[in-house]
Formats: structure tokens, C-alpha cells, sequence
């Protein structure tokens, strides 16, 4: 059953007046910015593998000091500050009720940009934990704590409030990214470094933080996003809600026990690999739960691809999605990790979860709520479409080259005979395709950047759209 | 051979077994609240018209009921 598209328009207008959204401004805007910023990081790494010596000379610019900064920069300056503005936008509006506290929220926007920026000046200066996805130097981690429960207090205050005792999936999959969370960052950040911690200890802490905060963090909000921006992009109900609850209750009771598949084949208990392996295998389950709704919700809709650019975003997120989680459970079985382990293979897959599926879906949500909480239309449409077609193209090139690149790399490392640096040598075109997908990649950050900051500071100084006049005014 | 992952793997699975332990109280609980009962698809409607539903309707009411 699809809504008509005139009634989304006077529900927007409606929506206008209630909710100030002065923190979902702040959070987005600032995580598009940090998007740029920390692209150009993401270009001059890629460029460090094709050409060693390139900025080699100053220390800031070394690949020890980039490479965190990159990682760090992507997932908390990035992905989780846009997914939290995101957040912030629609839990109110699915619970019938304003934000919590507005001032609250600005607060924690605010000191989330004092953390982003106390990375950049520390991990930029060589102070890090080198700990994967646990860089961040211990003060700077106490402030992400901080920043998370103001967060979460916020966000669970106004579902406290809510009008409707049923909550919608979104909903949901936002609670459990706050509770989970709090154990995994905690996890990954601070018990690593209890007394007595090290070694292999240590090496399965870190691993079992570092895939969940991918499953357990990133993985909710996204599809918290993803749920909330398909129906509405779509201007249609969502296919099975009873069918979204059983991919959320999957993921709950399968994620968390996948860690340890990161080291397969390394000095840990076999049967812990074995409990990793089979439930990284029984994560199909919330998987398939959750594509076929989206996919379910689209029939009947597909056609409007062709002129919304969120909903592009949207359902290649999901498309890549499906390919990152089929990737995931079969690189997890012993035979096919002895091959990929360790390998460029492994950058492939990531990079096609944070920026193939969460980025993308992220990037939709953005095109859609920046415009509606500026009261205007969107900076450019053509940009926005450009964009897409860069992030796809460019994507598309790095991860197909890092996967073939990464089981090349693993079947001569299997080969004794074939020195270590004759592989090096080898992934030498490998890089080089990876280079210009990310110069592709970085064009369309700028464009995304552009067009997004370009809406944001010319609202003032064009009419509000006319909004009762027609669906999707604001378009998006 | 000892094993020596032994110390992580209690603390790990320790707190993820109180997250799994978490995940079946509040499962349950959903099934209480009528989460996979008849009216479980009602929450999809109205999150379509979720702006316009606001200050207009009383704390705990569900939408109208749609086909």
C-alpha cells in the first residue's frame, strides 16, 4: 500500500513546528565535515601503497599516525556523529514527542567535536594506544563515554515519553545501539588494559571489540536508519514489522559471540573458534531478515530509483549489505580464512560495511533530513545524483580489487617458496586501481560535502520551500 | 597444553552472556507487549505519518488500526 505523496508534505510542515532539531544540525553538519577531512587521509594512504615515499619525510603524514587517523576519523567523526544526528532526528518523530532536552543534545554535540578534535591533535602527534579501533589515547576515550551517556540518557528520556506504547523497529535497533555499546566500547577501550591483559588475552578482548563494534554498533544504527528511511523514501509502509522484529532479536542473540573468528588458525582455543564460526554462519538469519523486508517494502516501488537519490543510496547500502554478510559468515570457515586471513581481502570487506552499506545509508539519511531541517530545498539534485555515481563507481573499484587482490596475495603467501616482498611487488597494479577508486570516492565526499553545507548556509537566504504544494519538495 | 585465553575468554563472554541474558528477558517481554500479536504491523503505519500525529493524541494510544 503506498502513501500519497501529498500527505508526506503537510506531515513535514507539521513536523517543523514541533521539533527544534537544533542538535540534529549540529551533529550532522559536523559529520559531514569531518567526512572531508578525514577523506583526505583515506586518499593519502591509498597513495602511501602506490607510492611509499610520498610525504614520507614528515612525521605527521607517516602511515602509523595516518592509518588510525583514518579509521578513527571515519567511524566516530564520521559515521556514528551522522548516525547519532540521525538519531536525534528520528527518535522524536517516531515516539510523537519533542527531543528530551535540546540543550542536552548541543551539549553532547559539543563535546563529541572536542573529542574528534583531541583525535586528530593526539593521534596525529603519535599518542595512541595501538589497539585496533581502540587508538584513542584513554582521556579521549573517558570523553566518548561521557558524550555516549549523555546520548543515550537523551535518547532514552524521550522514548520514555512517547505517545504510542509500540515502538517501531527503529526504535529498537537504537536501544541496543546504546546498550551495546556502552559494553563493547568499554570492552575494547579499558579492559584491554587491565593489569594482566596482554598477549593473546589482550589480542581476543581487542578482536571481540573490534567486530562488534562493527555488528553491535555500527550495524543497529544503521539499520535504525535504514528502517526509518526506506518507508519514507519510498512513501510506503514497511513490508513485515513482525519480520523486522526477528532480525533484530537475531542479531541480538547471535552477534556478540563472533569475535574470535578474527583469529582463526592463531594461538587461541580451538572451540573458541568453533563457537566464532558457527555463529558468524547463524548470522545469515538476521541478514536475510532484514534485505528481504527492505527489498519486500521496494516492490512495487522501484521506479522512483530513478529520481531519488536517497533511495539509491538506500537500497545499494542494502545490496551491499547482503554481499558484506554473505562475505563475513564464509570467510569465517576455517578453509576459506587460511586463504584470506590478514589479506587485502580483509580491507575490501570492511571497507564495503562502513562505507558500501553504513556510509551509504548514513549519506541518505543526511540528503534527506539536512533540507527538512533547514526548511528548504536541497543545494543541488545533479550534485547529489553525482555523488552517488562517484561513491558507486569508485567503490565498486576498490572493493573488487581488494578482494582479488587480497586472495592473490593469500594463495602466494600459502607458497613457501615466493619471498615476502616479491607479494609486495605484485599488489603493486592492486593499489593502484584502489588509488583512483579513492580519488572517485573523495569526489564525491566533496560533492556530498558541498551540496549538503551549501543547503545548510543558503537557507536563509532562499524562500522556504513550498511545501503543501506537492510530495517530496524537498527533494532528496 | 594449557590454554591460555582463558582469563579473556571468561571476562568477554561474561559480559556478552549478561547481553544475551538481557536479549531473552526483553524478547520475552516484547511478546507481552504485543510485538508479535495482531496488532504488531501497526507501528509501520504510523511511522509514515508520524509528524503529523503529534500533540494530538493521548500518551499510550496507538493509531487508528489501517487495512
Amino acid at each position: 500500500m503506498a502513501i500519497q505523496p501529498g500527505s508526506e508534505s503537510a506531515a513535514a510542515v507539521a513536523g517543523q513546528e514541533i521539533h527544534q532539531d537544533t542538535t540534529v544540525k549540529w551533529f550532522l553538519l559536523g559529520a559531514v565535515g569531518y567526512f572531508a577531512v578525514v577523506g583526505i587521509i583515506a586518499l593519502i594512504i591509498a597513495a602511501k601503497f602506490v607510492w611509499p615515499q610520498f610525504l614520507g619525510s614528515i612525521q605527521y603524514f607517516t602511515y602509523g599516525r595516518m592509518r588510525p587517523l583514518h579509521v578513527n576519523g571515519m567511524l566516530f567523526g564520521w559515521l556514528l556523529a551522522a548516525d547519532m544526528g540521525l538519531a536525534y532526528y528520528l527518535v522524536p518523530r517516531l515516539c510523537g514527542v519533542k527531543l528530551w532536552s535540546e540543550k542536552l543534545g548541543v551539549a553532547t554535540s559539543i563535546l563529541w567535536n572536542v573529542i574528534i578534535l583531541s583525535a586528530i591533535v593526539s593521534l596525529l602527534g603519535g599518542y595512541q594506544k595501538g589497539l585496533e579501533y581502540a587508538d584513542l589515547p584513554t582521556p579521549v576515550a573517558v570523553l566518548v563515554v561521557i558524550a555516549w551517556v549523555m546520548f543515550g540518557f537523551n535518547i532514552f528520556a524521550t522514548i520514555a515519553t512517547r505517545k504510542y506504547e509500540q515502538m517501531y523497529v527503529s526504535t529498537w535497533y537504537l536501544m541496543g545501539t546504546i546498550l551495546w555499546t556502552a559494553f563493547v566500547y568499554l570492552t575494547g577501550n579499558f579492559a584491554t588494559l587491565l593489569p594482566g591483559v596482554t598477549g593473546v588475552n589482550q589480542a581476543n578482548l581487542n578482536w571481540m571489540y573490534t567486530h562488534n563494534a562493527v555488528g553491535l554498533i555500527f550495524t543497529p544504527a544503521g539499520l535504525a536508519v535504514a528502517y526509518y528511511f526506506i518507508p519514507r523514501c519510498a512513501n510506503t509502509p514497511l513490508y513485515n514489522h513482525k519480520l523486522s522484529m526477528v532480525g533484530f532479536w537475531s542479531l541480538a542473540f547471535v552477534y556478540v559471540w563472533t569475535g574470535a573468528h578474527h583469529m582463526l588458525h592463531g594461538p587461541i582455543s580451538q572451540w573458541l573458534q568453533t563457537i566464532s564460526i558457527v555463529f558468524s554462519v547463524m548470522l545469515l538469519i538476521p541478514v536475510w531478515a532484514v534485505v528481504y523486508n527492505f527489498i519486500a517494502t521496494m516492490k512495487g516501488q522501484w521506479h522512483q530509483l530513478g529520481n531519488n537519490v536517497s533511495l539509491k543510496f538506500l537500497m545499494s547500502g542494502t545490496i551491499f549489505y547482503l554481499l558484506t554478510c554473505f562475505q563475513g559468515p564464509m570467510h569465517s570457515l576455517r578453509s576459506v580464512n587460511a586463504i584470506v586471513s590478514k589479506t587485502d581481502w580483509i580491507p575490501g570487506h570492511a571497507h564495503m560495511a562502513v562505507m558500501g552499506t553504513f556510509s551509504f545509508i548514513a549519506m541518505a539519511g543526511v540528503y534527506w533530513v539536512i533540507p527538512r531541517v533547514f526548511h528548504t530545498k536541497l543545494h543541488s539534485e545533479a550534485a547529489a545524483n553525482w555523488s552517488f555515481w562517484l561513491f558507486m563507481i569508485g567503490g565498486l573499484g576498490m572493493f573488487t580489487s581488494l578482494w582479488l587482490g587480497g586472495f592473490w596475495q593469500g594463495w602466494q603467501w600459502n607458497n613457501p617458496s615466493i619471498p615476502f616482498i616479491d607479494t609486495v611487488i605484485a599488489l603493486k597494479p592492486v593499489w593502484m586501481v584502489r588509488f583512483f577508486s579513492g580519488v572517485l570516492i573523495f569526489s564525491g565526499i566533496v560533492l556530498f560535502f558541498y551540496n549538503i553545507w551549501s543547503t545548510a548556509l543558503g537557507s536563509g537566504k532562499s524562500q522556504p520551500a513550498p511545501a503543501k504544494a506537492e510530495g517530496r519538495v524537498y527533494a532528496a | 597444553m594449557n590454554d591460555y585465553t582463558y582469563p579473556s575468554v571468561y571476562f568477554s563472554y561474561f559480559l556478552f552472556f549478561l547481553l544475551a541474558a538481557g536479549a531473552v528477558y526483553f524478547c520475552v517481554r516484547s511478546i507481552k507487549d504485543g510485538y508479535w500479536g495482531r496488532d504488531s504491523e501497526e507501528p509501520k503505519y504510523r511511522m509514515l505519518e508520524d509528524e503529523t500525529q503529534h500533540e494530538s493524541q493521548p500518551t499510550g494510544a496507538g493509531a487508528p488500526r489501517r487495512p
